[in-house]
């Protein structure tokens, strides 16, 4: 099945508009063969930003999209009366300025695309004609968005190598081996609100920021060592419940030798979450990857 | 009610700009520029635009009296003019950053921050 990253190239260069639908993870709509807008389900959504930063009640974005979601329906192209898009109804509300918006419009977009271009496991469908409620804010350039969705993946890895705390919640360390320690104004946001449930996903719909930003400050904090890192046995305890082979009902070979190696876990090396380890492995990637 | 393009304008609108650009601080990307004379690679200068006040940021926070930071705008002048970046509060988002790129001979610097002050107080209204 070709890749999200793919059909958006494919129907950028169609200069088609429509929505492009990824099953639950969300949809990307395009303009023209540009990104007008995206919505993923792991992201804060639009209404969600102006909720916690701007105070605006999700009532008055769902009176605006509804109204505007009518004009899409009834309103077959060449209609006599000028559809007005929700964009401008909330402006005309007086509710947000249109700096605001385009620039809400802008975070959620690059935060949901980045996400989206990294989910799997649905059908990507194009349903050509469909817009979104809002109209188009802003537009994205298709190759342009995939390549600074690239980069954010780089710097993600680049911060912190490992994925394994992006889904988990967040928990403080108590005690940190530093005697201090500079943050900056979002990682500040991240440990005032993590309350040892929340998932750094649950902490950017809470705290109304970008779930890629949050992300990224979850990772820095990790790769200071201010954050738990689950223990490793804690982290073997799933893959126990339900170990991998299940398929054993057809082919009996490769499962048996699978399931021998899962019934006795080779014991792991203590994996640490130190900095310093951390750290050391950033560095002698970077120096392997200036031999090549 | 300013959007972004005319935002852009009227920063370019400041007597002595050369060139503009609006970068998103997350990640360092290019939101949109100004100016016709446009040179070289805009997307690795706003990387690494944003990558100094990153920087300056962090020396600034070990140095501060109070071991706070908040830059309201940084100067940066070399022989060919002078480069002012501003971080615009935004409400979602980390910040963005206003670059301006202004003659040497030409400009106000004093005027230039005021106008673009100014600015960001129309862009995003608290």
């Amino acid at each position: 099945m070709p890749s999200v990253e793919i059909i958006l190239s494919g129907l950028a260069g169609d200069r088609a508009t429509g929505s492009l639908r990824l099953g639950k993870a969300g949809a990307i709509y395009l303009t023209d063969g540009r990104v007008t807008y995206a919505e993923s389900a792991t992201t804060p959504r639009l209404e969600d930003l102006l909720a916690a930063c701007r105070g605006i009640s999700a009532h008055a974005v769902r009176q605006a999209r509804q109204a505007a979601t009518e004009d899409l329906r009834g309103g077959e192209p060449p209609v006599a009366v000028p559809q007005i898009l929700g964009g401008d109804r909330l402006l005309a509300q007086g509710l947000l300025t249109r700096g605001e918006l385009e620039f809400c419009v802008l975070s959620t977009v690059l935060d949901a695309s980045y996400f989206l271009l990294e989910s799997t496991g649905h059908r990507p469908r194009f349903r050509r004609g469909e817009r979104h409620w809002l109209g188009p804010q802003w537009y994205f350039d298709a190759a342009g968005l995939l390549r600074e969705c690239k980069r954010r993946k780089a710097q993600l890895e680049q911060t912190w190598p490992s994925a394994e705390l992006d889904t988990l919640p967040v928990i403080p360390r108590r005690r940190i081996a530093a005697q201090r320690v500079v943050l900056s104004s979002l990682q500040w946001e991240v440990l005032v609100g993590a309350d040892s449930t929340a998932t750094p996903a649950d902490l950017a719909r809470r705290l109304g920021r970008p779930a890629y930003s949050v992300l990224l400050a979850v990772r820095q904090l990790a790769s200071r060592g201010l954050l738990r890192v689950p223990e490793p046995d804690a982290a073997a305890a799933p893959t126990a419940q339900d170990p991998l082979p299940r398929r054993t009902r057809g082919a009996s070979e490769i499962p048996a030798a699978g399931t021998g190696s899962l019934a006795t876990p080779a014991p792991l090396p203590g994996a640490t979450g130190d900095p310093t380890d951390v750290n050391l492995l950033i560095r002698l990637r970077n120096a392997l990857e200036a031999l090549t | 009610m300013l959007g972004i393009e005319d935002c852009l304008t009227e920063v370019m609108a400041i007597p002595g700009a050369l060139d503009a650009i609006l970068i998103d601080q997350t990640s360092g990307t290019v939101v949109a520029t100004g100016g016709a004379s446009r040179h070289g690679d805009v997307e690795r200068s706003a990387a690494g635009l944003s990558e100094t006040l990153r920087a300056t940021l962090d020396g600034l926070a070990v140095t501060a009296p109070g071991g706070t930071v908040r830059i309201d705008d940084m100067i940066i002048t070399t022989d060919g003019g002078h480069h002012l970046l501003r971080p615009l509060e935004t409400l979602f988002d980390g910040p963005l950053v206003i670059y301006v790129r202004l003659d040497l001979e030409r400009s106000n610097l004093a005027l230039a921050r005021h106008r673009l002050q100014a600015l960001s107080g129309r862009l995003i209204s608290t």
